[in-house]
């Protein structure tokens, strides 16, 4: 399809539809409201399901039950609504469902406000729900990449059984950019002889069972193994990083999602000063590039390292570990969904390098 | 009512611009660009009428628009960045006999035209010929794509604006990446609603140097003059640079 101009979160439920999701279930909150209202016009005209559920608890439990019968679901919603959602995400990745949840990141805690955050980096990648459970985490940076992420987290999703989480700021989901969607009319799903979808008991097929109740610690046991076995091939194989001219810099930055726009066109002021900065971008943020942040900021010709978030410091912990104490890892970032220019980044860097 | 503000000794009509589209069309970024070229000629007011987006709105840049002399009505909480969706009462003012310019932009959809609705009483008092009812359009939204899509929305915006459009305005962008292929296809576009519509239209929207490429190839591809209106050069004031930030919040 040729480009078309468009708002993130209408470009993210259409991406969906072409990854074949047909069934989303959701609840407004801004700032995502584009998401639920593009689907349900969408949806009837691809044949699927559009359902605005009388809560999020209750949209991640329609997921739940439409991702239980083998089908590709969603949900989404923004930061106090996602809180909302923990228990059904924790019942999801105990039953093996695979499923994919859109959080468009506001200000919090509580109802903080409608702008911009990254404030839920702990809450997707450290746990959210109660129990051992992970979610693979995708952080996409532009419209264009959410696009593009979208087929891969419901294959990601499918592939290991899991929930799925798009981590978006706000700002992913309001501002509009030129993208280009692949349009994919007939996706081909996976098999999924799991999946609850009518037992006949004449057949060959033993009865399916999605179920989250583990009684018997020794099953309970047989769960996690097997989760955490999944897990670990996830971290094998799945994760995604973008370094930016980090070969031989003498300064490396640290973000995701739009800040790390921010953060380039800061590399490139800091270029111009004769200064040689690089910036490593997760975009997997579970499971988190530990080995790719540590081989970019320990290398010899990096002095040190400045993680920017619009947060009071989150994924800078998952830097510091990462680096191991090797070199400095300072943090620039404030809540109240306050977003550093690139000017400002710029400064900071300098003002760090002259202390060294 | 209008009688009651003619005692008052006002007999001039100011001329009205309203402003309408789907949703991300770029009605506020031609509302900007009028009003700031409009101010030049004499009094000019800008109404922000959005009750549909809490995020990119004209009220945004008061920073550029009062400097320039235009005064601005916004709806109470416009700035706070907060969803309460109320209208300003002051909007009754701009009803009162005066000179000068009242440009109106209005929210995206039909939906975003409901807020119109209620004025239809002081509109009907205007003469026709200082009101022009703009329907702005850009092919390069997945919403207003082709005359099908186009046309329902236009219908809707008419029903529930209860105002009748009075031109169409091909404002085809792709943001920083629009040239003039895009005016084109904004050209095919506008040209079939108005045959279809009947409604003439009003211009051709740009920033300078695509507008000038886009002239050269109408003369030279012996295009419409009629399909293509004043050619309106737009600056850019709404869409920010996601790269380098702002200071304006979402």
């Amino acid at each position: 399809m040729a480009k078309k101009l468009m708002k993130g979160c209408e470009a993210i439920a259409e991406a969906a539809i072409q990854a074949g999701c047909r069934f989303f279930f959701g609840y407004p909150i801004t700032p995502q409201n584009d998401i639920p209202e593009y689907m349900s016009r969408r949806m009837p005209q691809v044949g699927g399901c559009f359902l605005q559920a009388e809560s999020e608890l209750a949209a991640i439990n329609m997921v739940y039950g439409a991702g239980g019968a083998g089908a590709r679901a969603m949900t989404s919603s923004s930061s106090p609504g996602i809180s909302l959602k923990q228990e059904g995400i924790s019942t999801c990745a105990a039953a093996e469902v695979p499923c994919v949840i859109v959080n468009m990141m506001r200000g919090g805690p509580g109802l903080g406000n409608i702008q911009a955050s990254q404030g839920d980096y702990f809450q997707a990648c450290k746990g959210g729900g109660h129990g051992d459970y992970r979610c693979v985490v995708y952080a996409p940076s532009s419209i264009q990449e959410t696009c593009d992420l979208m087929p891969r987290a419901f294959d990601t999703a499918d592939k290991y059984r899991t929930p799925v989480i798009i981590l978006a700021d706000g700002l992913i989901g309001q501002m509009m950019e030129p993208v280009e969607l692949k349009m994919n009319p007939n996706p081909t799903m996976p098999e999924k002889p799991w999946a609850c979808q009518g037992w006949d008991p004449k057949g060959d097929r033993p009865r399916a069972v999605i179920n989250s109740l583990y009684i018997e610690t020794e099953i309970l046991d047989d769960l996690m193994t097997r989760l955490n076995a999944r897990y670990d091939e996830i971290r094998k194989n799945e994760i995604m990083v973008e370094k930016y001219k980090t070969e031989g810099a003498e300064f490396v930055l640290c973000a995701y999602g739009t800040v790390a726009r921010v953060c380039k066109a800061a590399v490139r002021i800091l270029e111009e000063k004769g200064v040689k900065c690089g910036l490593v971008r997760p975009i997997t943020l579970w499971p988190f590039p530990s080995k790719d942040v540590h081989d970019v900021i320990a290398q010899e010709s990096v002095q040190g390292a400045l993680t920017v978030e619009i947060s009071n410091g989150q994924m800078v912990e998952d830097i510091r570990l990462a680096v191991n104490g090797e070199k400095p890892v300072e943090f620039m970032g404030k809540g109240g969904s306050i977003i550093p220019t690139a000017e400002e980044i710029a400064d900071r860097v300098m003002e760090i390098m002259r202390r060294a | 009512m209008l009688s009651d503000n003619s005692e008052e000794g006002g007999t001039a009509v100011k001329t009205y611009w309203i402003l309408l589209g789907s949703f991300g069309s770029g009605k506020s970024e031609l509302a900007l660009n009028l009003a700031l070229e409009k101010v030049r000629e004499g009094p000019c007011t800008l109404v922000d009428l959005d009750v549909i987006n809490p995020y990119f709105r004209t009220s945004e840049r008061g920073d550029v628009l009062e400097p320039a002399g235009v005064e601005l009505i916004m709806p109470p909480f416009a700035l706070e960045k907060i969803e309460i969706m109320a209208l300003s009462a002051k909007v009754y003012t701009v009803f009162a006999p005066g000179e000068g310019n009242v440009i109106f932009d209005i929210g995206g959809d039909d939906v975003g035209s409901i807020a119109l609705g209620q004025y239809k009483p002081r509109f009907d008092q205007i003469p026709k010929d200082h009101i022009q009812v703009l329907f702005i359009v850009n092919p390069l939204r997945p919403t207003a794509a082709d005359l099908e899509s186009a046309l329902s929305t236009l219908y809707k915006i008419q029903y529930v604006s209860r105002l009748d459009i009075t031109g169409i305005v091909n404002n085809a962008n792709l943001a920083g990446e629009t040239d003039v292929s895009h005016l084109m296809e904004g050209y095919e576009l506008v040209k079939a609603l108005s045959r279809e519509t009947g409604i003439p239209v009003w211009g051709t929207c740009g920033t300078p140097e695509v507008l000038r490429s886009f002239e050269e190839y109408a003369k030279a591809h012996d295009l419409d003059p009629a399909y293509i209106g004043k050619y309106q050069p737009i600056e850019i004031m709404m869409h920010r640079s996601w790269d380098k930030f702002l200071k304006e919040g979402l």
